[in-house]
């Protein structure tokens, strides 16, 4: 009994005990150990909607000589994605060189290798998948915003509200394919992953087969979108990124490494003159 | 009723009325206008708010921002009073982490209403981002309200009804669960310098981290700089400071006449002042960074375009520089000047002031965004307005704050910790 005491009388005084130390290690490994346990934790929520992993990284070019502005890929978009008219992931808008040269720039998101939004989710329901597509995880995100304030693009969209019955351009353009999300979540574009993976399992090839392949692109009236795999010196987004004299990104100066490459406009393509038509419509 | 303290009172004539009854009724109907719109905002979601894809932050994120800058004082008084052990202080270093508590507590509130999940709040303290500075930011408040509530619970458990109320001894059980929480209390306060390095710990870090909340972004020119963090730590210490200061004069001087010294708020203001002034300082040199030494032909078109549609320039040189360093300097010479009235009146200008930077803050980037046209660098500006719904669960918060401020004014002891042991 009184060997027992000891201990705890000592504890009292200043004295570290070896019980004391084994306490602080426990406690410390305990801590290390619990980071562990979360971390792993969330690699293995992620793992379920991951694909890829082979190398492979999806990008996509947009030549904005051919864009000619008729929002044919926000219209599919939509429908995809079940989105009201208020919550666009891809937008087309009229633009000018400083020469005066007019296009449609337009904008899905650009999947950023280093994306802003990606660093900034308190809760890591953003995360890059292996194949380069910036993805959510609808049921982590606490809907705090701040993705969206730090994305330089605006290519995210909050949901305000309760999610729609059915998009006003479907079924002209499309059926939904991805299921609904929560009122109170951020979203966003996913470059269509759903049908990436579908695809891929079926041994297509996104970018070439067009079930594999984003909605947007496949609709482009003018094959101002190409997609593929931007490590694949074959893929159609790697033949038009040699092809094309001049590639540029969007705001290139913030070194966040989107995975979408623009042909600048070297003429004009009317950008005016059908923006109205195309808004009516 | 506790002995000794004074309720103010309104004279009217001959009569003195205790106007405490009716503040208090004010407070009620504050919060029940507020739990409408906290009703409102619960079951129809953020569009009844007025914010928007291109401003997704709005009032509340500012008041969120401003309680947590107000309740600064109270790691400054934890280090004041436990670790550098300055005894005149320990009094009013009691009000700073009941300011603190309070500050704190009220953000955590509007910010529930604030993201999108209200049920997810707990998200950040499992899924960790270590990466992002508002989950550094989320874990440093979740711990240091444990942190403040830790160093409240001595302060609330002074109160003699948790001693000497007739019911402790008649039923025995919570008499036992009283006297085993008042020494868990007594340790919590024997605890106090652990408490207030981590308290101090974990303020430095998470008022910092609000600032590079905004600052990091590189993609908004008029936010992303690198001052921004030691200009919050700095706001809110002289922020919080004053704040304890104007408070310290009603809870002690008016209500508690003796607890605290003259001389004991002389040297609160001259630190809340001296703090002021280094902030003003560091503000001014700022400025030159971003626009003088460095021109940014960006910032320069969002400042221009948020001149044209508000005060922009106005509001800070007068209110986050002009009138902090008059007033700072007021304070600063507080032996001197010798007048509450005029002492309390200068000490409104550096709590304004730290409210103004970071509703300035949160909306010059929102408002005046830069777009990504590839071939011309141009800024949008964006409008925002509240809703009465946002303004309700503001006043739901404001009055929340007022309520428990305005209970523990009049019925906290806030005795030194060595009158009773």
């Amino acid at each position: 009994m009184e060997k027992n005491t000891q201990p705890a009388a000592e504890q009292k005084g200043n004295d570290v005990s070896r019980r004391d130390v084994l306490k602080i290690g426990a406690a410390v490994l305990g801590a290390a150990g619990l980071t562990q346990f979360i971390s792993l934790n969330s690699v293995r929520v992620k793992g379920k909607e991951v694909s890829g992993g082979d190398g492979r990284k999806w990008g996509m070019l947009i030549d904005l000589n051919k864009c000619i502005g008729c929002h044919y890929c926000t219209y599919a978009c939509q429908a995809v994605n079940n989105l009201a008219d208020d919550m666009l992931y891809n937008i087309v808008a009229p633009a000018a060189t400083q020469s005066g040269v007019e296009y449609f720039l337009s904008r899905p998101c650009l999947q950023c290798e280093d994306a802003p939004c990606v660093h900034v989710c308190p809760v890591e329901a953003t995360y890059h998948r292996p194949d380069g597509i910036v993805a959510m995880n609808y049921d982590r995100c606490i809907g705090c915003r701040y993705c969206q304030i730090a994305c330089p693009y605006g290519a995210r969209v909050f949901n305000w509200k309760e999610p729609i019955e059915q998009s006003p351009k479907a079924p002209e353009f499309g059926t939904q394919e991805v299921p609904n999300r929560p009122r109170g979540v951020v979203e966003k574009c996913h470059f269509c992953s759903h049908r990436i993976d579908a695809g891929t399992e079926r041994g297509l090839t996104p970018g070439v087969d067009t079930e594999a392949t984003p909605a947007c692109v496949v609709v482009c009236p003018t094959n101002a979108r190409v997609f593929g795999d931007v490590n694949d010196p074959e893929s159609p987004v790697s033949k038009a990124k040699q092809e094309a004299a001049i590639t540029l990104r969007l705001r290139e100066e913030l070194s966040t490494n989107p995975l979408v490459f623009y042909v600048p406009p070297t003429q004009s393509n009317g950008a005016s003159s059908t923006t109205q038509k195309e808004d009516e419509a | 009723m506790i002995s000794g303290i004074r309720q103010p009172t309104l004279r009217i004539g001959k009569h003195s009325i205790d106007i405490f009854p009716y503040w208090i009724g004010v407070l009620i109907i504050g919060i029940l206008f507020g739990l409408v719109g906290a009703f409102i905002t619960l079951r129809d979601g953020l569009h009844v708010t007025g914010l928007s894809n291109e401003i997704p932050w709005g009032l509340w994120i500012s008041i969120d921002l401003s309680a947590i800058a107000l309740g600064g004082s109270a790691f400054v008084f934890g280090v004041i009073v436990y670790i550098l052990r300055i005894k005149r202080f320990e009094v009013i270093g009691r009000l700073a982490v009941l300011l603190g508590f309070l500050g704190y507590s009220t953000a955590g509130m509007v910010l529930l209403f604030d993201i999108g999940r209200p049920l997810r709040f707990w998200h950040p303290v499992v899924y960790w981002q270590p990466h992002s500075l508002l989950w550094e930011v989320t874990m440093c408040v979740v711990l240091y309200l444990s942190v403040l509530l830790a160093e409240l619970l001595p302060v609330i458990l002074e109160h003699p009804i948790f001693s000497t109320h007739p019911w402790l001894t008649r039923f025995r059980l919570l008499g036992n669960a009283m006297s085993a929480l008042r020494k868990f209390s007594h340790w919590l306060h024997k605890m106090g310098p652990v408490l207030a390095i981590a308290g101090l710990t974990l303020s430095l870090l998470h008022q910092a981290s609000l600032g590079a909340t905004y600052s990091v972004l590189a993609g908004r020119g008029l936010w992303f700089n690198q001052s921004a963090p030691v200009q919050f730590v700095f706001s809110a210490m002289s922020g919080g400071t004053a704040l304890l200061f104007v408070a310290g004069l009603f809870v002690f001087r008016v209500m508690r006449p003796g607890a605290v010294s003259d001389s004991t708020f002389y040297d609160v203001a001259r630190l809340s002042g001296g703090i002021t002034l280094l902030l003003s300082y560091l503000r001014v040199w700022d400025w030159a960074v971003t626009n003088y030494y460095s021109f940014d032909s960006e910032v320069f078109l969002q400042t221009q375009l948020l001149n044209s549609i508000a005060p922009y320039s106005l509001t800070f040189w007068l209110g986050e520089v002009l009138l902090p360093v008059i007033a700072g300097s007021i304070l600063l010479a507080a032996k001197r000047v010798r007048n509450f009235r005029f002492l309390a009146a200068a000490a409104f200008f550096p709590i304004f002031s730290a409210v103004l930077t970071r509703w300035n803050y949160n909306f010059s980037g929102l408002i005046a965004s830069i777009t990504y046209d590839p071939f011309n660098t141009t800024v949008v500006l964006n409008s925002y307005t509240p809703t009465w719904v946002e303004f309700s669960v503001a006043s739901l918060v404001i009055s929340y704050y007022f309520l428990m401020f305005s209970l523990a004014a009049r019925f906290l002891p806030f005795r030194s910790p060595e009158e009773h042991h």
